[in-house]
Order: C-alpha cells, then sequence, then structure tokens
C-alpha cells in the first residue's frame, strides 16, 4: 500500500461523509483512528459511488454518489426503505455489481479493476454471504451445504469435512450435520447459512436482510449469534436490514434514502434513543 | 504432482455427487428428460436392428425361409427404397421431438433453480463449475435413458424378426453387427442428451449472482 498519497484523501473524506457527525461521541470511536494504520484499517471504502439502472426507457438513479466506509472487525447495519438503493450497495459491497462512477474498494482491491475470475475469488475467499431466503442447497446435507464454498477454493475435502463439522457445532447444529433444508426449521437453515458464509475464513460477512423470513425470536437468536461471530472471530459484519433489532448489535448505522446516506449512527447514541423507547 | 491431482479430480466426484442428488430430488422432471430420450432411442435401435435383421435376410437366410417371405413379398417390401426413406425421416423427426424435447426441460430446470445456481455463484462457484453440473446431470439422464431404450428397441426388432422369420431371426445378424448397431445407438442417445445440455448449461452460467438475491418467488 502506497503510505503518503491517498491517506489525506481518504481522512477528507471521513470528514465529508459525516461519518459521525450524527452521535456526539464521534472521537471515542473504536479504533483511535489515528494516521497511517487508516487506509488498512478499512476493509470497504465507497468514494462517490452512483448506480444508474434503465427501466422501461427511464433511468432510475439508485444510488447518488454514496461514500461509505467500513472498518476491519465492525459490524455494521445500513438501513433504509425499500427503494432507498440499499441493495444496490449492498451488492456493490458484495462484489456482485460494480458503480457507474465512483470507486468501491474491497479490503483494498478496486472491484472495477476486476475480472470475472477474479471476481469470483474474491467472493469465495474474502466475503460470506447470509441471504434472507437462507438458499441452501436443497439437496445437499448441512455438511455438503457448509463444504460448497470450500470446494470453490479447491479446499482438500478431508480437511473443508473437518471445519464444516467444526463451524456446524460453533452455531449450534452439531447434531444435524447430515440433515437436509427440508429437514430443518428457518431458524436452523440461516445457522447453516452462517456456518457456510465462514467457511473460507473471509473478511467481511454480508447479510442481506438474515432475519426478514424469520420470526422475531429466531431473528433474535441469528443477530446475536453473527455479533457473536463478530467478536471471537474479528469478522466484519455488513448487513440490510429492516429489522429494528439489528441496531441494538450494531457499532454503526448507515441511514439510506433515496439514493444518499442520510445519516450514520453511533451505537452509543443510539442506546439512548431505544432507552427512551422503552421508556415510553 | 500428486497434490494438483487430487485437486482436480475431488471437484468432479463432489459435482457428479450434487448432479446426482438433484436428479433424485427432482424425479418427475428427470423422468420426463428420461422418458423422453429412451422413447427416441428405443424407435432408432428398433429401426437399426431390424434393417440389420432384413439386409442380413437377404444374405444369409436359408432357402426355404428366403422363398417364403418372396411369397409373401416381404422382401421386396423391406428392402424398397421408399419404405427406407420414409423410416429415415420418421427417424429423424422422432429423434429432434426428443431433442427440443430436452433442451425444453432442461431450460426450464434452470429458471426453476435460478437462485440456487445465483448462491453457489455468490459462494465463488465458476461458470465452468454450473456447464460441469448440468453437463453431468443430462449425462446421467442421458446413459439411463439410451440404455433403457436400446434394451426395448432391440427387443421389439427381435420379437418381429421372430414372428417373421422365426427362430431362425435370433443367429441372422453376427454379434458384431449387433454390437456395431448398438453402439450407434448408444452413442447417438449420450450426445443428443449432453448436446441438448449444453444451451441451458451455457444459459445457467452466464446468470448474474444477483439472481441469488432477489427475494420474490
Amino acid at each position: 500500500m502506497n503510505a503518503e498519497g491517498p491517506i489525506p484523501n481518504a481522512e477528507g473524506q471521513e470528514n465529508k461523509t459525516g461519518e459521525l457527525s450524527a452521535a456526539p461521541g464521534v472521537s471515542s470511536a473504536p479504533g483511535g483512528e489515528a494516521g497511517a494504520d487508516l487506509l488498512a484499517t478499512h476493509i470497504v471504502r465507497a468514494i462517490g459511488v452512483r448506480k444508474v439502472f434503465t427501466m422501461g426507457g427511464e433511468k432510475v438513479h439508485a444510488l447518488k454518489g454514496v461514500d461509505f466506509k467500513v472498518k476491519r472487525g465492525e459490524y455494521v447495519a445500513i438501513m433504509g426503505p425499500s427503494g432507498s438503493g440499499k441493495s444496490t450497495l449492498f451488492n456493490m459491497i458484495g462484489g456482485l455489481d460494480k458503480p457507474n462512477a465512483g470507486k468501491v474498494f474491497i479490503d483494498e482491491v478496486d472491484i472495477a479493476a476486476l475480472n470475472t475470475f477474479e471476481l469470483a475469488w474474491l467472493r469465495c475467499h474474502k466475503i460470506g454471504y447470509i441471504f434472507q431466503t437462507f438458499n441452501l442447497i436443497p439437496v445437499a446435507t448441512a455438511l455438503d451445504n457448509v463444504m460448497l464454498p470450500m470446494l470453490f477454493a479447491d479446499v482438500p475435502q478431508a480437511e473443508a469435512q473437518d471445519k464444516a463439522v467444526e463451524l456446524l457445532r460453533k452455531v449450534g447444529l452439531g447434531e444435524r450435520i447430515f440433515h437436509k433444508p427440508v429437514q430443518m426449521s428457518g431458524g436452523q437453515q440461516q445457522r447453516v447459512a452462517v456456518a457456510r458464509a465462514l467457511a473460507n475464513d473471509p473478511a467481511i460477512v454480508l447479510a442481506d436482510e438474515p432475519t426478514g423470513n424469520l420470526d422475531s425470536a429466531t431473528g433474535h437468536q441469528i443477530i446475536e449469534l453473527l455479533r457473536e461471530i463478530n467478536r471471537s472471530e474479528g469478522v466484519t459484519v455488513i448487513t440490510a436490514t429492516h429489522d429494528y433489532k439489528m441496531l441494538s448489535v450494531s457499532d454503526r448505522i448507515a441511514w439510506l434514502t433515496d439514493g444518499v446516506i442520510e445519516r450514520f449512527v453511533e451505537r452509543e447514541a443510539l442506546d439512548i434513543r431505544e432507552g427512551q423507547t422503552d421508556a415510553r | 504432482m500428486p497434490e494438483t491431482e487430487k485437486i482436480a479430480i475431488l471437484p468432479y466426484r463432489k459435482v457428479f455427487q450434487i448432479a446426482w442428488q438433484g436428479l433424485r430430488i427432482r424425479l418427475v422432471k428427470t423422468f420426463l428428460v428420461t422418458s423422453c430420450i429412451t422413447l427416441a432411442l428405443a424407435f432408432l435401435t428398433y429401426i437399426l436392428v431390424s434393417n440389420g435383421l432384413a439386409a442380413q435376410v437377404a444374405e444369409r437366410a436359408s432357402e426355404a425361409l428366403r422363398q417364403r417371405l418372396a411369397r409373401e413379398g416381404l422382401l421386396e417390401q423391406m428392402l424398397s427404397p421408399e419404405q427406407r426413406s420414409q423410416t429415415a425421416w420418421m427417424l429423424g423427426i422422432a429423434l429432434m421431438i426428443s431433442f427440443v424435447g430436452i433442451v425444453n426441460a432442461m431450460l426450464i430446470s434452470v429458471t426453476e433453480r435460478f437462485r440456487e445456481i445465483g448462491t453457489m455463484k455468490c459462494l465463488g462457484g465458476l461458470d465452468s463449475f454450473i456447464v460441469k453440473l448440468y453437463l453431468f446431470e443430462s449425462l446421467c439422464q442421458g446413459v439411463v435413458g439410451t440404455l433403457l431404450g436400446m434394451a426395448i428397441g432391440a427387443a421389439l426388432a427381435y420379437a418381429e424378426g421372430v414372428s417373421r422369420f422365426g427362430a431362425e431371426a435370433w443367429s441372422l445378424l453376427p454379434a458384431t453387427a449387433l454390437l456395431r448397431t448398438l453402439a450407434i445407438s448408444f452413442l447417438s442417445g449420450v450426445g443428443l442428451t449432453v448436446l441438448g445440455a449444453l444451451y441451458p448449461a451455457w444459459t445457467a452460467a452466464r446468470m448474474e449472482p444477483v439472481e441469488a438475491m432477489r427475494n420474490e418467488v
């Protein structure tokens, strides 16, 4: 990484995004972003990202210049109504889509510069996906589902199997490794999905509405599981969600409206608000 | 380099396993594609074997049988060019219909599984993996359907042969000729299925991984 060049720029961006401005506790942000390590500490950097879709001859501006950064090990929620550009931003962070303008860096790699193979490699090794609809392979057992990303990563079978069993134990499904998705509840399926997302030791876990198809209690368990993994493994977790339960565990929340990030909220600021809500 | 060898083989086994499980789960659709191939191949094998029998009758049958057939006018009918071109047409149409059926069934299987395919791509699966998956799937169906069809077709042809030529039919066709006929049938059956899966497999492989994120069904 080139030490001097981009750093002041990045710091400039920091202020411009108003990353922490909504919260009073700006300076006490974790990580103490002093100087030289700044670049390395950001696992995701989106700078001035714009995306335009053409729908029925009409141009839809899904993202209108979004600046968004996520620190390594952070737990960030992207919140916003449907149509706010949430999914579009999310897909770009996941290397599934490329911006029309602006840059998206994942672990300091510009995704626009990657070809199909490199993008597949990035998705395989750097990113773990969790979907609203679980998206397990229906014909495969829990074990095979967790082993699949390791198969794509050319991990030897014996090693992959050991790791898959270990991961399934970690998410509390040690007894069900040979169950097929249809034999499991929604919460259990999502646990398998969490284990699968962690298979290749990703730097980022992207969860798209992970609680959207779950009841409140099960959703809460999944959120807690994600939080626990975020703490114990140091994995960065980014979720797109409508679920207010997610707020209490997130380090930071980005509110997206009409293709722009309206504001960032730190958790400290949020706890107070939640307290007030409870008191009411 | 034992290490690289291992890596190269393992995924194939896994791909095959996933494809096979997929076929078992979608039993009805698997049955449709397989029966499509079975019917076409039964027809093809029947025609090939009975043509072979007829040709052999003209050359190798006993004097008594030949005279009987000539009396009944069967020999000329069997070897007439009109008859042959007619069967060739029917055969071509049957194979084409079966080919279209396979492409159609495989395309349905792709659209049905867009989320599964998208998920695999999200998890880092390459296009080639998806193509392999579909080709293996069609290969399984092709082999099973072809073998079944060949058995049915050959049985029909021999049943007809025995009813026409008596017990002599069994010894008419030399083993090498029969094997060659069956090999042609097998290759065309399996080839047809795999060829029919190429376009659907390519469609599946080009699918965007974002498809996995679509929440509506």
